[in-house]
């Protein structure tokens, strides 16, 4: 691959620029804002802010296993609802770019469709179908396979349900659409000089498809990571998340200060995450 | 004998995938349907009341529309605004290009009540809030990373040679963004419209601040009464007529989308 | 400019406080209403809106969200306020009132003011009365359940609460610290007796889902506020709402504000005083069995029964120290994530 910039970088700034000024102006003040104000305290009872500087609210955060484990608890939940999401993604997406046919249209109109009515009303529908007298439940017993009710519901299992069925289209989608872009030439011409199954995915398709991945990986996991209403009600407030924490700081207690540094703190175990993403990726990348 | 067991076991996964998928779907369809006043599945009773009432009241009516409307705007600034920053990241690959990936992606990181009081605070002292201005603004602000990471990965697949090639056999710029970028780049910049429009559509939290009273959407409608009195079994009828409508938009587009290409 | 106009609305008040409204026009002004969606919009729309905009040309707008959204909203565009009226919950309205984000009440602009309750204008104007009261699962309790009932440790673990903080999680505190023989300024004993509930099944986000789950018995009992609960309860039999007495109902206040240096101070005033009016509050109880705070409605019976209306009434109430409660509010969160969810 040539490694010369095709446009040039005044034009590459230009092109780069309405969206890199929007996001200043729009997130990047307000976070701003945001990062002054976790120094911050709320007067208590009162909804005027102490502009007197202290690090209070991060000791709060960081002395409390209360805070850290729910930000901790959504870390690995988001991993895990953007793994399960992958593997679920990925046989479906290739199914409808390579068989679907006619169909394919279609198939990805019912794919994404938990996108399409809002997270409240599908949410309500796992409720019916995930609890302890609900349908599935009492499809299980029915057909003898249990006893009595898994709990799917209040715990963090029907939580991870309820995000991989609200964000698979996040997925699903990225990948459909580098999926489509892919030839299947590559990958039967493989087949055909003898390379197995799993050396084609793993030396063809798998780097075709990364950037796919790379996108549907990081919306779904940034997606999960501040769901708010589909753990609230699926966790029926029992289990603690980033979103919770910062929902009920934000517009129920009304500390502001407070909540933004939750958000703070969030965004540093990422940045965290991510350059030790960035690390192993490296690592692994020289080895093999 | 054994491609075929495989086909019909990839098929038996593929149909349970989109069962997961689609089970709570079928629910709130079905509950559509139900004759009580409350959200309840299986329903007892079955009619057509809610969506009489889904008819009859303006005030859906009226919201649904804005929430069209902002959709709509704010999708196609939106996506306009990432596939040209995608464009430039991926084509000039400028040393920045990090930093800027980062930053587009950045407000998917915020909880969005956090970000909303901030923004309202601002918008405040600049005397924009309640503004549709700055409402369009925010929602841009959170369906923008949608779809500038979509864009980015429907880029990265495109063969800069392609154009290089098109260049070369005398293709100006612009030929050869409507005759090869564009259409390579068709499927991501379809994925991103729809993510960025139903993110915008079903907002809720950044809707409810920001919004100024002229402009109340469907979802914050929705959300503005569920604590109190509980869901709207209206609001399950136009849900369900929601869905009905998209699967009957991708239909007709796709069969529309057909019809040209043969032409 | 816009801030000129207001304050020359303001000077405008100022020198013709009795100007009788009817006199002016308002047409091209825009009234903007903070306040929740649903029946409540519908009343306020039917009784208050529809005549104010009849009599004075003027447009009204609703903005609906929670209270807390309301709230926030009032704080962060504290300079800058787009709405003019605003409902919010009892104990927000006095807090709002020492920000200085609402106006004082004033029974001089506000002349239906003078009919409320004594007292009760604290804040803002007071706008219904609700209680918070049992609802409770009738296979799990034949009889209507006493508060000190739902400490029977079959139900242990069957409660169901609304998100904390709320006027719900607050009042159980309340409740918990008088079963114990304290009260809510003794807030270890408060924490102490609640925690021995058990965690709750159940924080709710949306009435359907408590209801639902109590409807089957999987839930016992969930402190609610009278109102909407008896509303829905003939679209579930299974489900019963009890006024306890010992102590009595924790008394709720859903208050109305005219928001600090609004756009339109004046057609705020005319807007809460038809809220206040004895038209508006009688159709509140009528359809919302939300209690009048306007004393001179006159309710039958049958009206009466689910609605909280008289001074005797108010009187057997649970009034709780909401200054004191909003001050604790942090570190109460805190507790009760901990003390009675994480338990």
């Amino acid at each position: 691959m040539n490694q010369i910039p095709d446009i040039k970088p005044h034009t590459t700034a230009m092109l780069v620029g309405p969206a890199a000024a929007l996001m200043f102006g729009v997130f990047v003040l307000p976070f701003l804002f945001l990062l002054v104000l976790s120094f911050w305290s709320q007067v208590p009872g009162s909804l005027q802010f102490d502009t007197y500087l202290t690090v209070l609210n991060y000791a709060r955060i960081f002395g409390d296993s209360y805070y850290l484990g729910g930000l901790w608890t959504t870390l690995w939940l988001s991993g895990l609802v953007t793994v399960i999401c992958l593997l679920l993604a990925m046989p479906l997406a290739r199914w409808i770019v390579l068989r679907a046919g006619p169909a394919k249209g279609l198939l990805i109109g019912l794919s994404i469709l938990p996108l399409v009515c809002g997270a409240l009303l599908p949410t309500l529908g796992l409720v019916n179908l995930l609890s302890p007298l609900g349908f599935i439940n009492g499809a299980l017993k029915s057909l003898g396979l249990i006893q009595s009710s898994l709990p799917l519901l209040g715990n963090i299992t029907g939580v991870a349900i309820g995000l991989v069925q609200a964000f698979l289209p996040l997925m699903i989608l990225p990948l459909i659409t580098t999926m489509e872009r892919l030839p299947q030439e590559y990958e039967k011409a493989a087949m055909s000089l003898g390379a197995r199954r799993l050396v084609v995915w793993q030396r063809i398709i798998l780097p075709l498809l990364l950037p796919g991945i790379v996108a549907g990986s990081l919306l779904v996991f940034c997606a999960s990571l501040t769901a708010f209403v589909t753990p609230q009600v699926l966790g029926q407030g029992k289990v603690v998340t980033f979103a919770s924490l910062a929902y009920q700081q934000a517009a129920l207690v009304l500390d502001w200060p407070f909540a933004s540094a939750l958000a703070i703190v969030m965004l540093i175990f990422l940045g965290l995450a991510g350059m030790l993403g960035a690390l192993v990726t490296r690592k692994f990348g020289k080895a093999s | 004998m054994k491609s075929r067991f495989s086909d019909a076991m990839t098929l038996a996964v593929v149909l349970a995938i989109l069962l997961f998928i689609l089970a709570p779907i079928l629910v709130l369809l079905f509950s559509a349907f139900d004759g009580g006043n409350i959200f309840r599945f299986p329903p007892r009773t079955y009619s057509l009341r809610w969506f009489e009432a889904a008819f009859n009241h303006p005030e859906y009516r009226s919201s649904l529309w804005i929430s069209t409307l902002l959709g709509v705007i704010a999708t196609v600034i939106a996506v306009s605004l990432a596939s040209l920053a995608a464009f430039g990241l991926v084509r000039g690959r400028p040393r920045y290009r990090f930093a800027v990936e980062v930053l587009l992606l950045a407000p998917l990181t915020l909880p969005l009540v956090v970000w909303a009081i901030a923004l309202l605070s601002i918008y405040a002292e600049l005397g924009m809030n309640g503004t549709l201005t700055g409402l369009i603004l925010a929602h841009v602000t959170i369906t923008l990373p949608f779809a500038a990471r979509i864009m980015i990965a429907t880029l990265n697949e495109i063969d800069p040679r392609l154009e290089a090639a098109a260049k070369s056999l005398g293709a100006t710029p612009v030929q050869v963004l409507r005759r090869i970028t564009l259409p390579l780049a068709l499927p991501g910049l379809l994925s991103s419209s729809a993510i960025a429009f139903l993110v915008s559509f079903n907002d809720v939290v950044v809707t409810t601040l920001i919004a100024g009273a002229g402009w109340i959407t469907f979802p914050v409608r929705t959300f503005s009464r569920l604590r109190t009195e509980g869901i709207d079994p209206t609001t399950i009828a136009i849900g369900a007529m929601i869905v009905a409508f998209t699967l009957l938009l991708i239909l007709v587009g796709q069969r529309l989308f057909q019809l040209s290409r043969r032409f | 400019m816009k801030r000129i106009a207001c304050y020359a609305a303001v000077a405008a008040v100022g020198l013709f406080p009795c100007l009788p409204a009817s006199a002016q026009d308002f047409s091209g002004h825009t009234l903007t209403v903070g306040t929740w969606g649903g029946d409540i919009e519908r009343l306020l729309r039917e009784h208050v809106a529809g005549p104010l905009e009849a009599k004075t040309g003027a447009k009204v707008e609703f903005l609906l969200g929670g209270s807390g959204d309301r709230l926030s909203k009032m704080a962060a565009e504290r300079n800058n306020p787009t709405m003019d009226v605003t409902f919010q919950n009892i104990y927000e309205a006095p807090l709002a009132l020492k920000d200085g984000l609402v106006a004082a009440p004033d029974a001089a602009a506000v002349p239906n003011a003078a009919d409320v309750w004594p007292g009760m204008n604290e804040g803002c104007y007071a706008m219904s009365l609700v209680g918070l009261g049992i609802a409770y699962s009738k296979s799990l309790f034949p009889e209507p359940p006493e508060w000190a009932d739902l400490w029977q440790p079959e139900f242990k673990g069957m409660m169901a609460y609304a998100p904390y903080p709320s006027s719900e999680g607050d009042g159980m505190l309340a409740v918990a610290a008088r079963v114990a023989g304290a009260d809510e300024h003794n807030p270890d004993a408060a924490f102490a007796k609640l925690a021995e509930l058990g965690a709750p099944k159940l924080t709710y986000s949306s009435l359907d889902e408590v209801l639902s789950l109590m409807d089957s018995g999987e839930i016992a009992a969930a402190p609610m506020i009278s109102g909407y609960v008896i509303s829905n309860l003939e679209n579930y039999e299974g489900i019963g709402f009890v006024f306890p007495q010992d102590p009595g109902p924790v008394l709720v206040r859903d208050m109305v504000c005219q928001v600090a240096n609004s756009p339109e101070p004046e057609l705020a005033q005319m807007f809460i005083d038809l809220a206040l009016s004895v038209e508006t509050q009688a159709a509140y109880a009528k359809e919302l069995n939300f209690g009048p705070t306007n004393s001179k409605v006159e309710l039958s019976e049958s009206e009466a029964a689910n609605v909280i209306n008289t001074p005797e009434e108010v009187a057997s109430l649970l009034q709780m120290d909401w200054p004191y409660v909003i001050a604790q509010r942090s570190a109460w969160t805190d507790r009760w994530n901990k003390e009675i969810m994480g338990q």
